[in-house]
């Protein structure tokens, strides 16, 4: 194995610091402070800084932005490591270069959805305090969910760090500044058969505890809204299995437009071969035709039904203060449909095409996930309020900003330690 | 050894989960003055070490055998 | 244990808005803040118009959702059915306001000092004041009430956390009737204990036609409606508050 002669670089470019690389991380730390001068500002005067304002009297949205953006998070962290689970339980080796890449993706937006929790919270330090002393089961989202958060982070990070001890225990043979690192995250482990039927083995039972918990987790996001009587445009049982579908949407195209992304940067042009990316694109149209009928039944109830509010929500929605958030959304889903149907149909995938489509179903995804959040606030109330209003103000889009940057610090800092894409198979070392 | 640790852990993981829920809050009352107050105060910390317990079984079960192993 | 409520008298309410005066008056709530208020409604098209008032406080509701989201258990419903807020328990998320019908909640966005209505400490008005600062807050408000001894009464203690009616729970403690209902000059508003057949509420109530307001939600307000009918679907509210903090 070449690996082991010395002199070799370790695999993916890792260590080497590029000025593409720079660049990038460069570009994204700027975010970052952008984000975190903006939250200062929030801070010090409170949340009126922010566009959000009180439901009723006020005709303001109380959520915006930031819950937006912690469900869309929630949602991608879904995908991720429902996928690297997937890959397991239906061994699907084809798709296994990329179960890193899914692991870290959840554990990133994890991350990304709690700060964006935080950052919402009037009392953010009581937050912190009170969730762990008081949390209630009954109420769904800043309870239930915050509590899932943790332990799901948890448990993609023991996933990541099981699944990459052989490409430790292989970088470690290469001498190098993080030889330390990959001795520690190796713990001894030397890839003898009985320990890749062992690893085979934990790693099938951790994808089985995992799949069905993150389903229920999301749809405990989508019951945050589901649930609520009062609130029309919200209370709806579809509300759950359109979140878990739009989540692994999102989740999917996002690692679609990643993996191309490492393909070009890490030098993984032959282990993420455009088989790859075909499985991604099939799952990625099946995904986005179930959410679009969902979406259907949704429109189609809240069209058909004589209710009121709901019916000026949802001329909002179609023609009012949100049509053009609401059509872009649907136009960028049904383009990414018509860009991935032609595809399936010509059996011609192209990287470039399925990234496109990738991002289009993110952007589409963040604009629905608005959608959900805001309208039912605005021109919602069931009392003769008047109707109400919400713009971000600058300083939720640089917070916001600063979240997508430190997203992406996070993923540029981790290639340059640890192979982002599972290193080949080898033989079994006679040595070890 | 290594497999009884493991079992015992998710076990312990899953009960630990198991009691805490239900210390959190009875959830069948929703209505009511107690719905207000959780039950034990830090019993969301419990569920979390419950949760924790069970994923690091796996880690345990990876690792543990390194030295008596072969 | 008393059962609280309250009537609201449809027929009787002339929609003067002195409630909401004496409400932001006792409570010392912040700008915008309005814990009662009264809605002036428009319904049919002129000539055939019709005007109605609707006094909206928190329902003190009995199934009450905004109780059931709250992750933290702040907002919480009292035996004698007052539904608070732990002032120091609440960490801001706005869950309970999103999850209320009603749109009766209210979060603190600012600095409480900054977010009143006169600010004393302003040069401009130095000379009139002659620097004084009037001892205009109420000290019953920062008193621990019920047996669970929170920080419940009155409003704008802190920043970032949500506030409501609280029926002025500093009152009912001691005897008293909440600052709305004593001030109302028709006596629109009637509070008192369901428990107690003799009570102004029980009294007030017995044989008459009443509802309560999207009992459809599930909610089972405490406020019950008498006189007049649920707001219908077209109708307008003139003169709305227009009470959006500024930044
Ligand atoms: S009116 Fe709203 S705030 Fe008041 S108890 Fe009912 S749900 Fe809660
Ligand atoms: S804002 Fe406060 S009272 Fe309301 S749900 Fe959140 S923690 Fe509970």
């Amino acid at each position: 194995m070449s690996a082991n002669a010395p002199g070799t670089p370790l695999p993916q470019g890792i260590g080497r610091i590029t000025p593409g690389w720079l660049t990038i991380v460069g570009l994204a730390a700027v975010a970052v402070a952008l984000g975190i001068y903006a939250y200062s500002l929030e801070a010090s005067e409170g949340l009126v800084a922010t566009g959000l304002r009180d439901l009723g009297t006020m005709g303001g949205a109380t959520w915006g932005l930031y819950v937006t953006f912690v469900v869309y998070f929630g949602g991608v962290a879904f995908g991720g490591v429902t996928l690297a689970a997937l890959i397991r339980l239906l061994r699907l080796d084809e798709l296994r270069p990329i179960g890193r890449l899914g692991q870290l993706l959840t554990v990133v937006a994890l991350l990304l959805a709690a700060i964006a929790i935080l950052v919402d919270l009037g009392q953010p330090l009581r937050g912190l305090v009170n969730l762990f002393l008081y949390a209630r089961p009954q109420s769904p989202f800043f309870g239930t969910f915050t509590i899932v958060l943790s332990g799901y982070l948890f448990a993609s990070l023991v996933y990541l760090y099981l699944d990459g001890r052989r490409d430790a225990a292989i970088c470690a043979r290469t001498p190098s500044r993080l030889r330390w690192l990959y001795r520690l995250w190796a713990a001894g482990y030397g890839d003898s058969p009985g320990e890749r039927a062992r690893h085979r083995r934990a790693s099938f039972w951790l994808a089985v505890a995992i799949v069905p918990l993150l389903v229920v987790a999301t749809s405990t996001l989508g019951f945050v809204f589901g649930l609520q009587a009062g609130r029309p445009g919200w209370y709806s049982a579809v509300q759950a299995p359109a979140f878990v579908t739009l989540a692994g949407v999102s989740g999917v195209g996002l690692l679609i437009v990643l993996a191309a992304v490492v393909r070009r940067v890490a030098g993984s042009e032959d282990r993420l071969g455009l088989n790859v990316f075909r499985r991604l694109g099939g799952l990625l149209l099946g995904l986005v035709l179930v959410y679009l009928f969902l979406l259907a039944t949704e429109l189609f109830t809240a069209t058909y039904t004589g209710e009121v509010v709901e019916r000026r929500l949802t001329e909002a929605l179609l023609w009012g203060e949100f049509a053009g958030i609401f059509w872009a959304a649907l136009a960028f889903f049904l383009l990414s449909l018509a860009l991935l149907l032609w595809q399936a149909l010509t059996r011609r995938w192209s990287i470039p095409l399925l990234v496109v489509a990738g991002l289009l179903v993110n952007l589409a995804a963040i604009g629905k996930r608005y959608l959900i959040v805001v309208p039912s606030q605005t021109h919602g109330q069931l009392l003769p309020y008047p109707e109400g209003s919400y713009t971000p103000a600058l300083g939720e889009f640089a917070v916001i900003a600063g979240l997508f940057g430190l997203g992406v610090l996070l993923i540029a800092l981790f290639m340059k330690v640890f192979p982002i894409v599972e290193l080949p198979e080898e033989e079994v070392p006679a040595g070890a | 050894m290594r497999n009884v640790l493991t079992v015992l852990m998710v076990v312990v993981g899953f009960a630990l989960q198991a009691i805490s829920y239900f210390a959190l809050a009875a959830p069948w009352v929703t209505t009511g003055v107690a719905s207000g107050e959780p039950r034990v105060v830090g019993a969301p910390v419990l569920f979390i070490a419950g949760v924790v317990l069970v994923f690091l079984a796996a880690v345990v079960y990876e690792l543990l055998p390194e030295k008596r192993g072969r | 244990m008393p059962k609280y409520a309250m009537a609201v008298d449809l027929e009787r309410c002339q929609g003067c808005r002195a409630c909401v005066e004496a409400c932001k008056v006792e409570n010392n709530t912040s700008q915008g803040v309005f814990w009662m208020h009264v809605f002036r409604l428009e319904e049919g098209e002129y000539p055939e118009t019709r005007i109605s008032f609707l006094p909206r406080p928190c329902q003190h509701c009995d199934n009450a959702p905004c109780v059931k989201v709250c992750p933290v258990g702040a907002r919480y419903k009292r035996i004698d059915g007052l539904v608070l807020t732990d002032y120091e328990r609440c960490i801001g998320c706005r869950y309970c306001e999103v999850a209320c019908p009603y749109g009766v909640n209210f979060f603190n966005w600012k600095q409480p000092a900054e977010n009143y209505y006169m600010d004393w400490s302003d040069p401009d008005i130095q000379p009139a004041s002659g620097g004084e600062v009037p001892p205009y807050r109420n000290p019953e408000l920062d008193g621990r009430y019920g047996s669970e001894q929170k920080q419940v009464a009155g409003g704008g203690h802190f920043r970032g956390i949500v506030e409501k009616c609280t029926f002025c729970v500093q009152r009912i403690e001691k005897g008293l009737q909440p600052a709305c209902v004593t001030v109302c000059p028709v006596q629109a508003l009637v509070f008192g204990d369901l428990e107690d057949q003799e009570s102004p509420v029980s009294t007030y109530l017995r044989g008459k036609q009443s509802f309560r307001l999207l009992e459809e939600t599930g909610t089972e307000p405490r406020v019950h409606y008498i006189g007049g009918r649920t707001p219908g679907t077209d109708v307008r509210e003139i003169e709305p508050v227009e009470g959006r903090v500024g930044a």
